[in-house]
């Protein structure tokens, strides 16, 4: 494996392995029930005192037990449970003065909770929607007594039909309601007045106005009625509100809001939005053909994750740059920052159980975990400068040191052919045989041709003449003339009675014909008296009626205590006339029961 | 918990009603993991608290549901949705596909119709229409919504749909174009960069094509129809070893395509190791029984060996799949001939002719056997048919013509006592004391030299999809030559030493 050192520039170079690996295995816990997400995971200094603790809102199992953990080291410091699951969770200095700890923010549901020292701070929570003012109205009158509720019901639904907002959850729910229930769900709910609100689906952090690594920052948030709030850092009012046409999923960030700042949005309708500081509204707009699982700005890229397994790379006016296959499905997406060698890259978690470092489209490294990787954090914890945090789709955490001596080369892999080309070609062999009667052909060619010509020539005869014997004796289970259009089946159930030899031979007769009852069939068992004996061997059928299916049953005893099994042969005759109409062998099964006595 | 209220301007009080969209971010994030179980046990929850009133958790289930192919359920829930929220166009657009999936296009196109009214700028919406009027075999009314939602914004998968209309109309360079503007605007997807180094190699145009097609294997390597398609040109030029090694790559990645080991085979034909290209013939005629172009190249080969009645046997089986196609009947010809069954080689020569438009090589067969009958005077009209065929296409290329057919031509034609070398460009000074009557069972041979168009035109592919023209590699008809190496029981498959220096040209 000498070959395949870290500078070596083949595909096995960028492989991980237990020799040249670039990271220290530091824990591994499969059991540490965290279920989280990228965005729910942040690293910080919590307490100003140089170790670099990392905070995770954790789901919990099935998403039932929101928690906030704080782990150090391979340990949870504090964990306190959370009024509803963590949509995302961000550190940031909210003020200039000594000492610069961070503090955390934890975006649920409507509300921003804001941690110093990892003691509750401050919750911010999204202001209230303005509601419709006809819808406002209407309620009003209700509170009033001056409408009934079936007007009431008719004027919301016709603002349902026509207002570009939603009607709040109380009109939505008096909506669907039956007749009888208005009356008094509208005298319950009459002297509410009507809310809308909405919640936080996404927040990152924004420099305020210094470019530093520890500046103020902003919180930005994205919510679900598809707008972006900018928060000052210190008074937690808006200081910019922004809207989108859909709703944000991952926002990334860059710039000072006071200065200049671009501000990139993937949104659920597949698109991804570009906004800068002075617009409202989106300046740019790349549109994937499907959903994107991540946005991560490495210098000036725009990486995107698709959920067609693919990594695109795009410029901040939304030109697209790049495209990189994965092997399989991206589950999570965050950036790798190595500031003591100025390196930034990408990190995806496949779904293959893969992790995978790109610098743009260049394979840096890829990590093999045990199970499939939900979430990823690369930073400083503890006093470690570069620790890789995952967590596994199983709740388990991973933690790795990235050696200090390690450095990142391109894999340069898509120089040479790939590997498949080395392989043989799977050609068939021949025998000798082959070989020998390929030369007799060469010799004895014609004859050959002319004994297989003159063979298919008798073959055909003889099929042809069988054919036409079988129409002129009606040997065939299936009669093709125009007056008795009959169609036989004849089926055999054998029933093994105890050790009997008695079989059940049910005969089904279908009349093909579309209009035509048939009438006056018989029908007539030829056997081997020595080998079975029936009861009646020649009945006759009862009226057919045009395409039901009739099963006539017989019972056939086996006298041969040899195991000898023969053909009985079925006859189906028209009255009069001696030629069968239809005629069906039977392959009679031997009779284990004799055979076993 | 205590929280600090110091700045808040209102009261918070618990709302009565759960908050609606309370966890579509959790099922939107679970979705696009394609964790779909837990998706799914988010929604119902979702669904229970609100009373089946979040809209985005219906809109997820159906997303699911149609993954699932379940695409009745899923209409049905985005019809929900889209009573919940009238004005959304994303609801409409969901129906619409759903529709489309079942295949009610025209309704598709309706609630499209919709969907466009609330939302006019939608590339989505156009794309869309335009597919259902493909489908509805509008291709005008196609045409347009795919350009006006070109003009909207540009997307791979709306040019391939036009491109798609353009083929089907039967118009390649439309078509052309379209690949071309889509190859320009993005050029490493691979997909795009194939199709139209096909077209090129449809139309001839080889050096773009085999541009194209490399560029296409730079950016993927192991693309299957870029291969197969790059390595039949490769064969037409005789780089057989190139080729192989090429092929290695395909055989790794689909080893059971028909048309890779009739190309594999072929290879070997052009290598003469015989027995080998029949073994990778008859795999790829047992992957395909019912491709005739397999059993063209069968028969080809059995030609070549000498082995006249299995040879029979292959083209007739090909003929009954292509009985359009002249030099099928030409070959079983010169099959029979050598059965020594006159009277149906006549007929089969007959019939070759009828059908032949353009290959010379037809006629001179014909003359050839009906000189050898002793009938010269039909012979003559064969004769003067070819001649009329070869100087209509030297008109038309600047192709030479294979020597040994030459030689045959003036052979035939000092017999038969018409003026010498009246067409050939080429004046051979050929002793005429070998006399024609040698060649009884030796009807010319066809062979082109390598690397001219024409040649490429003849090459065999069953790669590229719009290809339908097959040939041996090289020649069309039977060498008269013996295989130099007749018969090897243990082909050297594995390529020798030499060729595993041969490194592939492509950039």
């Amino acid at each position: 494996m000498a070959a395949a050192s870290s500078s070596d520039s083949d595909a096995c170079g960028a492989e991980s392995n237990e020799a040249n690996s670039k990271w220290l295995d530091a824990h591994y816990d499969p059991m540490a029930n965290i279920h989280t997400f990228s965005a729910c995971l942040a690293l910080a200094d919590l307490h100003g005192d140089g170790e670099y603790k990392l905070v995770v809102g954790d789901l919990g199992p099935g998403g039932q037990q929101p928690r906030l953990k704080v782990l150090k080291g391979p340990l949870v410091m504090t964990e306190s449970p959370l009024p509803a699951l963590p949509a995302a969770a961000a550190t940031f200095l909210m003020e200039q003065h000594e000492p610069r700890t961070p503090a955390l923010a934890l975006a649920s549901g409507p509300c921003v909770y804001v941690y110093k020292n990892l003691r509750p701070y401050f919750k911010f929570s999204l202001p209230q929607l303005p509601p419709n003012p006809l819808e406002q109205d209407l309620w009003n009158q209700a509170k009033e007594d001056r409408i009934d509720p079936l007007t009431l019901k008719e004027m919301l639904e016709s603002i349902r039909e026509t207002a570009e907002e939603p009607l709040s959850i109380q009109s939505l729910r008096f909506l669907q309601l039956e007749l009888s229930e208005m009356e008094a769900f509208v005298n319950q709910h009459k002297s509410n007045s009507i809310k809308r609100q909405t919640v936080i689906t996404t927040m990152t952090t924004l420099k305020k106005n210094l470019a530093d690594e520890d500046a103020v920052s902003c919180l930005v948030l994205g919510t679900e009625n598809k707008e972006l709030l900018v928060l000052d850092p210190e008074a937690f009012t808006i200081l910019a509100k922004m809207s989108l046409p859909s709703v944000p999923v991952f926002l990334e960030v860059s710039g000072q809001f006071d200065v200049e700042f671009r501000l990139a949005a993937a949104c659920r309708n597949g698109n991804i939005y570009i906004l800068r500081r002075d617009s409202k509204h989106p300046k740019y707009c790349i549109e994937l053909s499907a959903q994107p699982v991540g946005l991560i700005r490495v210098h000036k890229v725009l990486v995107v994750g698709s959920t067609q397994d693919s990594l695109h790379g795009f410029t901040h006016k939304g030109k697209k740059l790049w495209t990189v296959q994965m092997p399989a499905a991206i589950l999570t997406m965050n950036l790798l920052e190595q500031h003591s060698r100025g390196l930034q890259a990408v990190m995806a978690g496949l779904a293959n159980g893969e992790v995978r470092i790109y610098r743009d489209k260049a394979l840096l490294n890829v990590i093999h975990t045990p199970d499939a990787v939900t979430s990823l954090c690369f930073g400083r914890y503890g006093r470690e400068d570069n620790t890789l945090i995952m967590t596994t789709r199983g709740g388990g955490l991973i933690i790795k040191i990235l050696k200090r001596t390690a450095v990142f080369v391109e894999g340069g892999s898509e120089v040479g052919p790939p590997p498949a080309q080395a392989m043989k070609l799977n050609v068939p062999r021949k025998t000798r045989l082959y070989v020998d009667q390929t030369l007799r052909e060469r010799e004895a060619g014609t004859a050959m041709h002319r004994a297989f010509q003159t063979d298919l020539y008798l073959l055909r005869l003889r099929a042809a003449r069988a054919y036409l014997q079988a129409l002129e004796s009606s040997l065939s289970p299936l009669s093709t003339t125009a007056r008795e259009p009959l169609k036989l089946h004849a089926v055999v159930s054998i029933w093994v009675q105890g050790l009997g030899p008695t079989f059940k031979l049910t005969l089904h007769l279908q009349n093909t014909s579309t209009t035509r009852p048939v009438l006056g069939l018989l029908v007539c068992f030829l056997y081997n008296e020595a080998l079975y004996s029936l009861p009646r061997a020649f009945f006759k059928v009862p009226l057919l009626v045009p395409g039901l299916n009739y099963p006539l049953e017989t019972f056939v005893e086996s006298l041969s205590n040899k195991g000898i099994s023969d053909i009985i042969k079925v006859l189906v005759l028209r009255e009069g006339q001696s030629a069968p109409l239809l005629s069906a062998h039977v392959n009679m099964p031997g009779s284990e029961g004799l055979a076993a006595a | 918990m205590i929280w600090n209220t110091r700045n808040s301007t209102y009261i918070f009080t618990a709302p009565e009603f759960p908050i609606l969209e309370k966890q579509n971010w959790l099922i939107h994030l679970h979705y696009i993991r394609k964790d779909y179980e837990a998706c799914k046990a988010v929604i119902k929850e979702q669904l229970q608290e609100t009373q089946g009133l979040c809209e985005y958790a219906i809109y997820v289930q159906a997303l699911i549901f149609r993954l699932e192919g379940n695409i009745q359920e899923s209409l049905e829930l985005f019809q929900t949705c889209a009573v919940l929220s009238p004005q959304s166009a994303d609801n409409l657009k969901q129906v619409a596909r759903s529709l489309f999936l079942l295949g009610k296009h025209k309704a598709a196109i309706e609630v499209y119709n919709e969907a466009a009214k609330l939302n006019q700028k939608d590339w989505e919406i156009s794309h869309n229409l335009g597919v259902c009027y493909i489908y509805l075999k509008q291709f005008n009314k196609a045409q347009d919504q795919l350009h006006n939602a070109l003009n909207l914004n540009r997307h791979d998968l709306t040019y391939i749909m036009l491109g798609k209309i353009h083929l089907l109309e039967g118009d390649l360079d439309k078509a052309i174009e379209v690949y071309k503007k889509a190859v320009e605007f993005s050029p490493e997807n691979t997909e795009l960069l194939t199709t139209l180094g096909l077209l090129y190699l449809q139309l001839g145009i080889y050096q773009k094509a085999f541009e194209h097609l490399g560029n296409a294997l730079t950016y993927d390597p192991t693309n299957y129809k870029a291969i197969l398609a790059a390595g039949s040109m490769m064969q037409t030029h005789g780089d057989f070893d190139v080729a192989l090694t090429k092929y290695r790559v395909v055989a790794c990645a689909v080893p059971e395509s028909p048309p890779l080991w009739n190309n594999i085979g072929m290879c070997f034909f052009g290598k003469k190791k015989y027995v080998a290209a029949i073994s990778c013939l008859k795999r790829a005629n047992y992957l395909a029984p019912f491709d005739w172009k397999i059993l063209y190249n069968l028969g080809l080969v059995h030609l070549t060996m000498q082995q006249y009645a299995s040879a029979f046997h292959f083209l007739s089986a090909a003929i009954n799949f292509q009985p359009k196609m002249g030099e099928l009947y030409m070959l079983l010809a010169v099959a029979l001939t050598n059965l020594e069954d006159t009277e149906n080689a006549k007929r089969a020569y007959a019939e070759a002719v009828h059908l032949d438009k353009c290959n010379p090589l037809v006629n001179l067969n014909y003359a050839v056997l009906l000189y050898n009958q002793g009938e010269k005077k039909n012979a003559l009209a064969q004769y003067q048919e070819m001649e009329k065929k070869v100087s209509l296409l030297k008109d038309n290329s600047s192709l030479e013509f294979d020597s040994e057919m030459v030689e045959m031509a003036q052979k035939l034609g000092a017999a038969l006592q018409v003026g010498e070398a009246l067409v050939w460009t080429k004046p051979v000074k050929d002793p005429k004391s070998k006399h024609q009557t040698t060649s009884t069972s030796k009807p010319a041979s066809f062979q082109q030299p390598l690397g001219s168009n024409q040649a490429l035109g003849q090459a065999m592919s069953s790669a590229a999809a719009y290809r339908t023209l097959p040939s041996g590699a090289g020649g069309t008809s039977q060498f008269t030559k013996p295989p130099s190496l007749p018969l090897e029981p243990e082909p050297a498959v594995e390529s020798s030493p030499t060729e595993t220096s041969e490194q592939i040209r492509e950039k």
